[in-house]
């Protein structure tokens, strides 16, 4: 029944999406740092990799039933990656405004719905500890 | 949150030096007696040391100014032989400022600045938001 409640494995999960979301918001801050540094070039994490290579093996937790979540290992460290794709400037440059900013603003968003989930499992954590008050 | 500071501090550098290029546009004695020349602020990247840096994982990376140097480029020539610094030939050496040049590199220092101020109110609103998972 606790298990309900404090649903380990979703919470860490959410955890994770804190991390992850930081992390983009940090590599596109130090972007749009060097908007205008001559031959900086656009980083970029990328997690989905780093996940993708954990899921298909890595160690697991046993399952006994379908629907049992196998969990996951500790938080995957993103890869710092140069971005592709994006047209340079006469300075060497190829930071763009809007990409970087878009990025920001959609880190900041799955920041948020990872907050509320958060926040909605403790406030009922807190629910049980206060007698349903 | 310190490269985006790091950034605010390295673009108002920008726009002040555009200021006083544009203010010397027309000043035909500076301190060295030769005519101004026009100054330009080299941009460096600079990582920001940090926890995260420290742990060995994905750091912030700021910018800073690494220095702020002179145009080389030759002055150009008004001739007005009654100015006080014309030469023997009546033509008087002006700065190298190009002034819409510079109101454009102001607006271009301007919009970067911009961007690092929504930068840093979305990481504001990230910090708040993580203050909130205590209440």
């Amino acid at each position: 029944m606790n298990d309900i409640i404090t649903d380990r494995s979703i919470m860490s999960a959410l955890g994770r999406q804190l991390t992850v979301a930081v992390a983009k918001q940090s590599v596109a801050a130090s972007n749009l740092a060097n908007l205008d540094t001559p031959n900086y070039r656009t980083r970029d994490v990328s997690f989905d990799e780093a996940l993708n290579q954990v899921l298909p093996g890595g160690e697991k937790l046993a399952v006994t039933q379908r629907g049992h979540l196998t969990g996951q290992p500790a938080v995957p460290s993103g890869e710092l990656e140069d971005a592709e794709g994006l047209a340079t400037r006469r300075d060497g440059n190829n930071v763009q405004l809007d990409r970087e900013l878009l990025h920001m603003t959609r880190a900041a968003g799955d920041f948020t719905a990872a907050q509320t989930a958060l926040s909605a499992k403790f406030r009922l954590v807190r629910y049980a500890i206060n007698e349903s008050k | 949150m310190s490269a985006s500071a790091s950034a605010l501090t390295a673009e108002r550098s920008r726009i002040e030096v555009a200021v006083s290029n544009m203010a010397n546009a027309e000043s035909t004695r500076g301190v060295n007696g030769q005519p101004y020349r026009r100054r330009d602020v080299v941009l460096a990247s600079n990582p920001v040391e940090s926890f995260d840096d420290a742990m060995g994982r994905t750091g912030a990376v700021g910018v800073k100014v690494a220095d702020i140097v002179e145009d080389r480029a030759p002055f150009a020539r008004r001739y007005d032989p009654a100015h006080p610094d014309a030469d023997a030939e009546g033509f008087v050496s002006m700065p190298n400022v190009d002034v819409p040049g510079q109101m454009v590199d102001m607006l271009s220092a301007t919009r970067a600045y911009q961007a690092n101020l929504t930068a840093i109110g979305l990481i504001k609103d990230l910090i708040s938001r993580a203050m909130e998972l205590g209440k």
